[in-house]
């Protein structure tokens, strides 16, 4: 016998069931993010907090324009590392799914490793590696090359590579499954009614394949914005991202309702754009 | 053949688990708990033979690294029958943004930035010290930090007790350059230079000097006009530099290779640690006084005991000791930096060769030549400067 299941809000056992959840969220994620918000009413005096309610904060972040030059570099740079990212980690991961599946469990341990191997290592020692001195133009050097023929260390090329090295792992996790998940026999299938092995990818693995590229993606977006070790190692500090300019306000000015500030503008800069392409996917897929 | 909770592995772990005996255990909820519960028992049991052993007084001291080494920290809690736990800070003002945000609480002592400490002034966050009880430390101070010592003064009531010092000035590889290039910071400035140059990413730390540079006095109220030529300068150096570096290895490594020709927004604490592993050719320096300015900056650290403590006498005490000749000899020369203190009967027990790791030679000279660091009046429309032409010159 079936059973109808009541999805009204009055539902007291949907409410219990939901209240450790409710918690959760209320305790741990929307109070301070309420507060945070708040933060930003107020304003610091010799780098004291005072509770005065006041708009100066907001006044400032909407009239100095390097906020958002920074904010704007963020975006651009979040952007290219996803792209680059989905770019190098697409065919990777159809090749572990496909090709290489006997080796699924130690490919899954691999990418594990990626996961668990600290970020500040891995970043510090791409330093070592294309500084002027570094073991790159140490090995071109000995090739033939002309000395210091590595010299993007310090620029945002670096500042990319980094993003990409260190996030790369998420976009490669996240197509692998799900190129994992797709019927083989609807490629078998697609074989069967003629289409070469580019027709077929393009045509059917690429599509199938996309809820695992949107999530990496998103993932990386986010991720990308609220870097701060790679344009401050690799990038040399001189084009800050917004994550910087966050910390730097909080921590060297102690001016905590402007860091909380642009925290808020961070944040809903970053969804506003993961929405924004959400649309932008969800009308594709419509039109299609 | 029937399902493991371990066929799912590779043949290799599968290997090793039976090698192990662990296929045998068998993971099932029933062990699971069982083994939670053991190991909750154990932790139980650790905590309680930890409780036996706890000292009568426990105390927080919030401090940056090297304060807390155990060779100054053990014979105190050995002495005094307590256990200290320590709050380590990263940089000054995040450390007193902590306190602010109610750290203070918690916290008994704190050895920070001088700045920072004698913000805990008016802040209302550390306890006013009677100089008359610190009559015996002082005694053995150099006369340059005994009181009444100004800078660490709120109100003509004293805030805290200098421990460590330094020159901030151009750290250089006299292997690459020569000092007299670095008489002045106009080498920052020389496009022969251009991305030679590292900057020191700590705060305040490279603007003060380049405001000194551009004939202007940081530590003095500034006007419009004053604030643009900071911007101005600013704008200057940001043309040549390669890097700016938070990190000290980073500019540690870029000077010894030679990539670097000087960094600046640093000076003795870059240097000293360098030195210390026997790189005699890596100084730092203090440019020679121009426009009537003491163009070197010397900075200091102070320790100081909060007034929400309830250890006010024994968080005096730790105090006393931290800068004792015993605990300031090693604190000058930790694995990390090396500095000069403000304990002048450590030079009794200082080697010729620790001498010449903290250029002690050169140490009164810097000093001669040198602002003495405090409270910049205009350092936050500095700092807003510093991030606006940062962003401008991406």
């Amino acid at each position: 016998m079936d059973m109808e299941v009541s999805r009204s809000w009055r539902d007291p056992e949907l409410w219990v069931k939901a209240l450790p959840s409710v918690i959760l969220q209320t305790t741990c994620f929307l109070a301070p993010l309420v507060m945070t918000f708040v933060l930003t009413f107020q304003k610091t005096q010799n780098f004291q907090l005072n509770w005065t309610w006041n708009l100066a904060t907001w006044t400032d972040v909407f009239s100095k324009p390097h906020y958002w030059t920074i904010l704007g570099h963020t975006l651009v740079m979040a952007v290219a590392c996803v792209a680059v990212c989905i770019v190098i980690a697409l065919p990777i991961a159809y090749g572990l799914a496909t090709r290489f599946k006997r080796l699924d469990s130690e490919i899954k341990v691999l990418i594990t490793f990626a996961f668990i191997t600290d970020a500040t290592l891995k970043t510090f020692g791409w330093v070592l590696f294309l500084d002027k001195k570094g073991a790159a133009n140490y090995l071109l050097m000995q090739m033939g090359f002309p000395p210091e023929t590595v010299a993007f260390l310090f620029t945002d090329w670096a500042t990319l590579l980094g993003m990409v090295y260190n996030l790369l792992p998420f976009a490669i996790f996240t197509i692998y499954l799900s190129i994992d998940n797709i019927d083989r026999s609807l490629i078998l299938a697609a074989y069967d009614a003629g289409a070469g092995k580019f027709r077929a990818f393009w045509e059917v693995t690429l599509p199938l394949s996309r809820p695992g590229i949107w999530a990496g993606s998103v993932l990386i977006f986010l991720l990308g914005v609220g870097v701060f070790l790679e344009p401050k190692v690799l990038g040399g500090g001189k084009s800050p991202m917004s994550a910087e300019l966050i910390r730097q306000t909080f921590e060297t000015r102690v001016n905590w309702p402007l860091g909380a500030a642009l925290t808020l503008v961070l944040m809903a800069v970053a969804i506003f754009v993961v929405l924004l392409f959400s649309r932008v996917a969800g009308m594709r897929k419509a039109g299609q | 053949m029937s399902k493991t909770w371990y066929s799912d592995l590779p043949q290799y772990y599968q290997r090793q688990i039976r090698a192990m005996g662990l296929d045998e255990a068998g993971l099932n909820r029933r062990r699971l708990l069982k083994g939670m519960a053991g190991a909750a028992g154990v932790a139980v049991l650790a905590r309680m033979s930890a409780r036996q052993a706890q000292a009568a007084t426990q105390m927080t001291y919030m401090c940056w690294e090297g304060y807390n080494d155990p060779r100054i920290i053990d014979p105190f809690n050995k002495a005094n029958d307590t256990e200290i736990s320590f709050d380590l800070i990263v940089d000054s003002p995040g450390g007193f943004a902590k306190l602010q945000a109610g750290a203070s609480r918690e916290v008994d002592i704190v050895s920070s930035d001088m700045p920072w400490i004698t913000r805990m002034g008016p802040a209302g966050l550390a306890m006013e010290l009677n100089p008359d009880d610190y009559k015996d430390v002082y005694a053995d101070f150099y006369d340059q930090f005994k009181p009444p010592f100004e800078p660490l003064m709120n109100d003509g009531k004293t805030i805290g007790v200098a421990t460590r010092w330094g020159w901030v000035g151009p750290c250089i590889n006299t292997d690459v350059t020569k000092p007299e290039v670095w008489k002045t910071y106009d080498a920052v400035f020389d496009p022969a230079n251009k991305d030679k140059i590292c900057v020191m990413d700590w705060g305040d730390w490279p603007i003060l000097p380049m405001a000194l540079h551009a004939g202007i006095n940081p530590y003095e109220p500034l006007d419009e006009k004053q604030l643009n030529e900071v911007r101005l300068v600013l704008r200057a150096m940001f043309k040549n530099t390669r890097t700016l570096v938070g990190d000290l290895t980073q500019a540690q490594k870029g000077l010894l290779d030679g990539s670097l020709l000087g960094c600046i927004g640093a000076g003795s604490y870059l240097t000293s640690a360098v030195r210390k592993q026997g790189h005699k050719n890596i100084m730092a320096i203090v440019p020679e006084p121009k426009n009537g300015l003491k163009q070197g900056i010397i900075w200091v650290e102070a320790t100081a005991v909060l007034k929400e403590t309830d250890q006010p006498e024994l968080s005096q005490n730790l105090l006393k000791h931290v800068v004792s000749k015993d605990a300031a000899h090693i604190l000058a020369l930790l694995d990390s930096t090396c500095n000069v203190v403000t304990n002048k009967a450590v030079e009794s027990v200082f080697t010729p060769e620790e001498k010449d790791i903290l250029q002690m030679d050169y140490m009164w000279h810097a000093y001669d030549n040198s602002q003495m660091h405090r409270i910049a009046p205009n350092i936050d429309e500095m700092l807003a400067i510093w991030q606006e032409e940062l962003a401008a010159a991406q």
